[in-house]
């Protein structure tokens, strides 16, 4: 038994529009890869030495060293804090891993950048991945190493940050466990990460914990007094108890974890994977060139499908309503799915289409996923006598209250409301992942500067002035340059607006790592939604 | 005695292992049915499979079970049986048992008792010998301690009883001759309970040379050639071979005819073996002994002479006269045999018991036979001899047989116990070998071989790749959680997936691969992997990682299964049997703890072992002592400051809620300092003696 019939591609692998686009996508990738290849080695080569010195391990050796061997690890967030003030990758490493054959949310601080400490993209990255854990049922390990926050930036982070902790023990509430690995320093608000933790284990004679440091002892009690006596590896497993076990050196640490992990007894909630995974029959690296490098250019979003989908077996809902919007049923790697692809923008068919699925799929406890190509809902007089505001209100009703997991796979541009009709950032997806020619923004940056610059003349026209031509122009091209920056995958990557640009080809594997997550959590959906507009 | 006319039906195989397997595979052939006979850990055995009906005797040891001739007769009458034949050893030359035989109404498949009495005793078959006109050197006998002769030197005293070596003196010198005597005497008083000795020249760098003889009761005997065995360790055959290359056609003929005639001369019935040795000058001949038996080199003489040496054993025993005359006999080119044994011979040819994980012998074609009584699973224990197979090759020449051999034997795979294999590859491809320049010495003289180096070079790397793969498939399939994705899949790779190994000799292997994604795997694709090979780059005392010196091998895994991976390393197609074999349950599967993979490609064999991701240090080795478990007294300090102790030694005691309590080191240590003396209160968690585990922990 399976779902659906196989999708015929008719995408000419050999033409030169193929080629020529695949080329542009080859060149965006390089970019991203470019990006990546920085992120291990932030902290700069000189604390990267200096940290071996000590005999410790990088944060992503650590967790090479942690995960079972020969598992794959999806890293999230990874090029966070690109285009900001912060590092690109924010010095942390956070992802999921397999531990003792039990997917884990696993993050790491990375010591070699400003010593571990928070900054203001590295909570908002935590709080991500804290949201990640709670909501896919993801047991937590934490390797900790951290001089706390970043104290000139305090401003920015001190408020916000303490939600951290706050999401520690409301997951050890919800019974998923927490585990903190000590590497080293533990400080001020870090101290509350092993502090909230079920499992500490801690590095002998590496591994401290301490509400103030002897500087702030001194400042604040005029107490001397060495690391180890005031929060050393040994007093906590001996005296304080804040150490549960402690470990003779990190790999020592690493064995630990793995123990304690190897004991949860940990079962996943979801049904897991019930179909065949049969690879598609198309080859999934040209989904590289399948989608167009330049988002104007339309494309036929069944030819992803082809390539995403197991055995590129696909049974269309409704075929022959609401063409622009692409419903039906399929697989990942086993994984019953529900799409929803774009192939051009919403009408008034599209959104109910869009809001009968959903609650079908809701009905079924079938897993949502949002393909995203989408410049907006449609205008005009013509669609807003038709009801668009009406029929896009079900769409976004549907997705609102929908509580099956949904990802994004942004494969192109996700302008406007549409964005939201398609379960953007706001609406919670439990996973969002880009390609790398993806654009996101209000609309497109030529419509936002040539909005700009009717509504510039119209204010112009409105005084009875003349327009100053020649600054408009300048004006209007400022601002399509500025929205155009704003609106690429890395901008959107560094704010956190996903979970990672990955490369296309690697989408089946992406996507069935982030499916298996969330079967980690019981897959229900909704009985109840809100009113209906008719 | 038994009638001439008899036709044995039912035969008893009183003996076990590779020779009974043999002796079924004849009987069964000639249509003769079979009944075995086993011992307690035999219960399941090869040779109990290859009988029809199999009879317990009970016991493990010899005593215990197939040297107890009355309960092997009780077994034979019991189970209809109407004939026993002894194999080789355990009863196979105890005249009192063979009479046993026949008084009990059966056929005895061997020589009559009396001849195994009189060729039983070397003095009494010497006498035999010389009077039968046998070429040989002289003898001197030993009587009541008194040398009835001249002694030429080099000289040797041997025991007139027993075998193997034991009660036996090189004497070089006349002053050394008298001690010798007296020892070679107690020793074969007290090894065979008779001390006679005696005394005959010496051949240096001789060779053991034997003549196969059969004889019928109706006066028939003939001899089927020459069989050369010299290459021995302590006097046990190592290689054999059929004809010999080192004698002239006139010692040959003198060799066989004296062999003949000695026969003739006791009215000898049955298979047996005249043994000499033959000097490397002039071709001096010395008489050893004879044999009332099948020999284990046996084959060799089948390969060349197309015999069956166990049917013709079953004619004369049943009476019938031989079927064939010398005339018949004729010598068809060369056969080599080789003796496996579960013995290292790099570590002085220490005895290896344990369980045989794979047996398989490389390359079984034309020319190649396999005598064995063991397959997958059996067990090696130290109750019995140590063979584990015979490997015999036949050729038209000896070169070519060599070849054929040391070919099978490359690609053969014993895996659980240690063999000497690959020393045996090492002989047949040995110059002074394959010059067929081989006295009984030249083992000693070429100690080389029995520490061959193993496959090197690209070999050895596919080798091991083949171990990394293979255990990298087992990773994956044991990924219940993401089976699906690609092996060491990552969206942010720092590094590839990594395996340490460590080689029989110690060393460690490192291996890097980064498995290409397996974006399409339902086309023609394979697996491909980039592999580097060496250690990974370490920082230095500055933190710098060294220069990637490393080669990068480039790697297709064409077939893949659980005990065999295809590999093509830089276009070259290897085939590599694998076999993984689990230390102990649970202590490896999150990489604490060993495995080890047995690798065999058509290059030879390789045992590795996996390195442990992971070090297993105690909990109080982490915390540099024990500590004490409740809040107590202690009674007792047994040890001081300064001091060594070992793992599980008692450092204190310490009495708790009425009891005592040990307090022992976990792991060898050196002690830094006794935090408490007798008398002294402690509390739960106290560090009560302080350790250093030099672990730099």
């Amino acid at each position: 038994m399976t779902i659906g019939t196989p999708i015929r591609s008719r995408l000419d692998t050999r033409s030169a529009d193929y080629r020529q686009n695949l080329a542009a996508m080859e060149q965006l990738w390089e970019a991203v890869a470019e990006q990546l290849s920085s992120v291990p080695t932030i902290g700069g080569q000189r604390y990267v030495d200096r940290h071996r010195t000590r005999g410790k391990m990088l944060v992503r050796e650590r967790i090479e060293a942690l995960i079972d061997p020969d598992t794959p690890f999806l890293e999230l967030s990874p090029l966070a804090g690109w285009g900001t003030q912060d590092p690109v990758g924010v010095g942390s490493a956070c992802g999921i891993g397999v531990v003792e054959g039990i997917e884990c949310a696993i993050t790491g601080s990375d010591m070699t950048y400003r010593g571990g400490s928070a900054n203001p993209t590295s909570w908002k990255k935590t709080a991500r991945f804290n949201e990640i854990a709670r909501e896919n049922r993801l047991p937590v390990i934490v390797l900790n190493e951290s001089a706390g926050a970043d104290l000139p930036r305090q401003a920015d982070l001190f408020i916000q940050g303490g939600a951290s902790f706050r999401d520690l023990t409301q997951l050890s509430k919800l019974g998923i466990p927490t585990i903190t690995m000590a590497f080293g320093p533990n400080t001020a608000g870090g101290a509350y990460t092993p502090g909230m933790s079920d499992y500490t284990v801690f590095v002998k004679g590496k591994g401290t914990a301490y509400l103030g440091g002897p500087p702030l002892v001194k400042m604040a009690i005029d107490e001397i007094v060495d690391e180890e006596t005031l929060g050393g590896a040994e007093m906590h497993s001996r005296t304080s108890g804040l150490s549960d076990y402690l470990a003779v050196d990190e790999m020592d640490a690493i064995r630990i974890t793995r123990s304690i992990v190897g004991h949860l007894g940990w079962r996943k909630l979801g049904p897991g994977a019930t179909e065949p995974d049969d690879p598609p029959l198309y080859d999934p690296a040209e989904l590289l060139g399948c989608a167009s490098a330049d988002v104007r250019i339309p494309f036929d979003i069944r030819e992803v499908l082809a390539r995403l989908l197991d055995g590129s077996r696909f049974e269309e809902f409704k075929p022959l309503y609401g063409d622009k919007l692409v419903c039906g049923w399929g697989s990942i790697h086993g994984f019953p799915v529900g799409i929803l692809g774009n192939n051009g923008i919403l009408f008034s068919e599209e959104a109910s289409k869009a809001a009968q699925f959903i609650q079908l799929c809701n009905k079924r406890d079938i897993p949502l996923a949002f393909l995203h190509n989408i410049t907006g809902f449609m205008v005009g007089s013509k669609a807003e006598q038709g009801g668009i505001i009406r029929n896009g209100a079900k769409m976004i009703n549907a997705v609102s209250n929908s509580t099956v997991p949904h990802f994004n796979l942004m494969v192109g541009a996700s302008y406007g409301a549409g964005n939201y009709g398609m379960a953007g950032k706001a609406y919670n997806p439990r996973f969002i992942f880009s390609w790398p020619n993806h654009r996101v923004a209000v609309m497109g940056p030529k419509q936002l500067a040539g909005v700009m610059e009717i509504v510039a003349r119209n204010a112009a026209a409105g005084r009875g002035i003349d327009v100053d031509e020649e600054a408009l122009a300048a004006q209007t091209a400022g601002l399509e340059a500025q929205i155009e920056h704003e609106s690429t995958a890395l901008f959107s990557t560094g704010r956190l607006w996903d979970d990672g640009i990955i490369h296309p080809a690697d989408s089946r594997t992406v996507m069935g790592m982030a499916l298996s997550a969330v079967h980690s959590n019981a897959i229900e959906g909704a009985t109840e939604y809100g009113v209906w507009r008719h | 005695m038994s009638p001439r006319d008899h036709v044995i039906e039912r035969l008893l195989i009183a003996n076990r292992g590779e020779i009974a397997v043999r002796v079924a595979r004849s009987a069964h052939r000639l249509g003769i049915g079979t009944v075995g006979v086993y011992s307690e850990p035999d219960r399941n055995a090869l040779h109990v499979d290859s009988v029809d009906v199999a009879v317990a005797l009970g016991g493990a040891t010899p005593g215990e079970s197939y040297l107890r001739g009355d309960a092997v007769i009780d077994a034979a009458l019991a189970t209809g049986a109407d004939a026993i034949h002894p194999g080789y050893g355990f009863l196979a030359e105890n005249a009192a048992f063979a009479r046993s035989v026949t008084d009990a109404g059966l056929v005895w498949v061997g020589p009559t008792p009396d001849q195994i009495t009189l060729l039983g005793d070397k003095v009494a078959a010497k006498r035999a010998a010389l009077a039968a006109g046998v070429p040989t050197t002289s003898m001197i006998e030993v009587v009541d301690g008194r040398i009835d002769g001249d002694v030429v030197f080099p000289a040797l005293v041997k025991a007139a009883a027993g075998g193997g070596g034991r009660g036996m003196r090189v004497v070089r010198s006349a002053d050394e001759l008298a001690e010798a005597v007296a020892a070679a005497s107690r020793e074969a008083e007290s090894a065979f309970g008779d001390g006679t000795v005696f005394i005959e020249p010496y051949l240096e760098r001789g060779r053991h040379v034997e003549v196969q003889i059969v004889g019928d009761r109706h006066g028939n005997v003939v001899h089927l050639g020459e069989r050369e065995c010299s290459i021995q360790r302590r006097n046990q055959k190592v290689v054999e071979e059929s004809p010999s290359a080192g004698i002239t056609p006139e010692t040959r003929v003198a060799l066989c005819d004296g062999a003949v005639a000695l026969a003739r001369h006791v009215g000898y019935e049955g298979a047996g073996t005249v043994e000499f040795m033959v000097g490397a000058a002039g071709g001096t001949i010395t008489f050893l002994e004879v044999n009332t038996r099948l020999q284990v080199e046996h084959p060799v003489t089948e390969a060349v002479t197309g015999l069956d040496l166990v049917e013709l054993q079953l004619l004369v025993a049943a009476g019938e006269p031989l079927p064939i005359a010398q005339g018949d006999v004729t010598i068809d080119g060369h056969a080599i045999e080789v003796r496996v044994v579960a013995e290292d011979p790099a570590a002085g040819w220490m005895p290896s018991t344990g369980t045989i994980g794979r047996f398989a012998i490389g390359d079984v074609g034309d020319g190649i036979r396999i005598d064995t009584g063991v397959r997958d699973g059996s067990v090696i224990s130290s109750d019995y001899d140590s063979l584990v197979a015979k490997v015999i090759a036949h050729a038209p020449t000896r070169a070519g047989a060599a070849r054929r051999l040391a070919r099978a034997l490359r690609a053969s795979q014993i895996t659980g116990i240690r063999t000497n294999v690959e020393s045996l590859v090492a002989i047949l491809g040995e110059a002074d070998y394959l010059a067929a320049d081989t006295p009984t010495a030249y083992l000693d003289e070429h100690a080389d071989v029995l520490t061959p180096p193993g496959p090197s070079g690209d070999d050895q790397v596919a080798l091991l790749l083949g171990a990394v793969f293979a255990l990298e498939q087992e990773h994956r399939a044991d990924d219940h959680a993401t089976p699906f994705a690609p092996s060491g899949w990552r969206n942010l790779r720092t590094q590839g997936q990594r395996q340490v190994w460590i080689d029989p000799g110690g060393g460690q292997l490192h291996v890097e691969y980064e498995m290409a994604a397996a974006w399409w795997s339902r086309g023609a694709t394979v697996q491909s992997a980039t592999v580097r090979l060496g250690p990974w780059p370490e920082p230095d005392e500055t933190g710098a990682l060294a220069p990637d010196e490393r080669s990068v091998r480039s790697v297709r895994l064409l077939e893949r299964s659980s005990n065999r991976q295809v590999i093509e390393v830089d276009g070259r197609r290897q085939a590599i049997d694998v076999e993984v074999v689990r230390h102990s349950a649970g202590l490896d599967d999150d990489g604490v703890g060993a495995v080890t993979v047995n690798v065999r490609s058509a290059a030879g064999s390789l045992t590795l072992v996996r390195a442990p991701r992971f070090v297993l240090h105690d909990a109080e080795s982490a915390t540099g002592g024990p500590i004490s478990p409740l809040p107590g007294t202690v009674i007792a300090v047994h040890v001081e400051a300064g001091e060594a102790v070992v793992d599980g030694q008692v450092l204190m005691v310490v009495e708790a809620m009425k009891m005592e309590h040990k307090i022992v080191a976990a792991g060898d240590a050196t002690v830094t300092e006794v935090r408490f003396a007798v008398g002294d209160r402690v509390d739960t968690g106290d560090l009560l003696v302080a350790l250093d585990h030099g672990d730099g922990a």
